[in-house]
């Protein structure tokens, strides 16, 4: 921590939290979080039960069960439309 | 001058480049929509024919997926002509204060590394299914489209303080229905005066 990071406390690291884990905070925004967290034996352990939940839902991904017939479906279409491909 | 026919190969060329390639992407977007395969192509097919009709309109460079996926959600929208829900709370801060209260709560019932000792697939799956769907649809761009706040409230039509808040919201209630789910499968105990977790 620089001397010129603010000093959070944790209510308001609790309320930034979500958009700090997302990166969308100012850059000086995210340092005294992270500074923050690294000291911080309360906001820790919550930061890191909310990154294994986003890993959690990263993961789940609807995927379809034929990629490439849509694929194809989508190619015959523009086809159709004058689309030619390289 | 370049010849129409010029002009027209490099449209074409642009679009194989920038918007072909999102078609996994898009299709899983659809799929998120739809719940259903065969509606899900359809409505690919359909956003990939009115974006290659609308390429003109496209900046070449800027966010491609971002724009497929706000013709693909205008299509679904349109077709199924939902009506948005009224979401009641549109306060961001408190709902990432009540974040705090569903890890509490966590572990009081000894599951606070849940997430990173179970494997809720099929846990998640529903729970997202059974989220409302102005709380879905954020959930589903930001943290399984990985888009961003801004890409987000663009695709949407909402302001970012919106996405904030609904996004929030939606995690949390994400995490609430996991931790129930949790309970009643007996995956953790439900006692809350012990600290021993039951992982399978």
């Amino acid at each position: 921590m620089t001397d010129m990071t603010p000093m959070l406390d944790c209510d308001a690291v609790m309320r930034q939290l979500w958009d700090y884990i997302d990166g969308e905070l100012t850059e000086e925004r995210m340092a005294a979080i992270r500074a923050h967290l690294v000291l911080c034996a309360r906001c820790q352990p919550q930061h890191e039960f909310e990154l294994t939940f986003l890993k959690t839902l990263a993961r789940v991904r609807s995927e379809h069960s034929n990629l490439g017939s849509v694929r194809e479906r989508v190619m015959a279409a523009l086809h159709n439309e004058g689309f030619a491909a390289a | 001058m370049a010849s129409d026919e010029e002009s027209k190969r490099e449209k074409d060329r642009q679009f194989q480049n920038e918007a072909l390639r999102w078609i996994p992407e898009v299709t899983r977007y659809a799929l998120s929509l739809t719940r259903n395969e065969p509606d899900a192509d359809d409505l690919v097919q359909e956003t990939f024919l009115r974006a290659y009709r609308a390429w003109d309109s496209y900046t070449p460079g800027t966010e491609c997926r971002a724009w497929l996926f706000t013709i693909c959600r205008n299509l679904f929208r349109r077709a199924s002509q939902r009506e948005q829900r009224q979401v009641t709370c549109e306060d961001a801060e408190l709902e990432a204060l009540a974040a705090a209260a569903v890890h509490a709560s966590a572990q009081q019932s000894g599951c606070g590394d849940i997430f990173a000792q179970v494997d809720l697939s099929d846990a998640v799956d529903r729970a997202l299914a059974e989220l409302p769907e102005a709380y879905r649809e954020v959930v589903i761009l930001v943290d399984v489209q990985d888009q961003s706040y801004d890409a987000t409230s663009g695709v949407l039509g909402v302001p970012i303080g919106t996405v904030r808040s609904r996004l929030f919201r939606g995690r949390r209630l994400l995490q609430e229905a996991l931790l129930a789910y949790a309970r009643d499968a007996g995956v953790v105990r439900a006692d809350r005066d012990s600290s021993e977790t039951m992982f399978r």
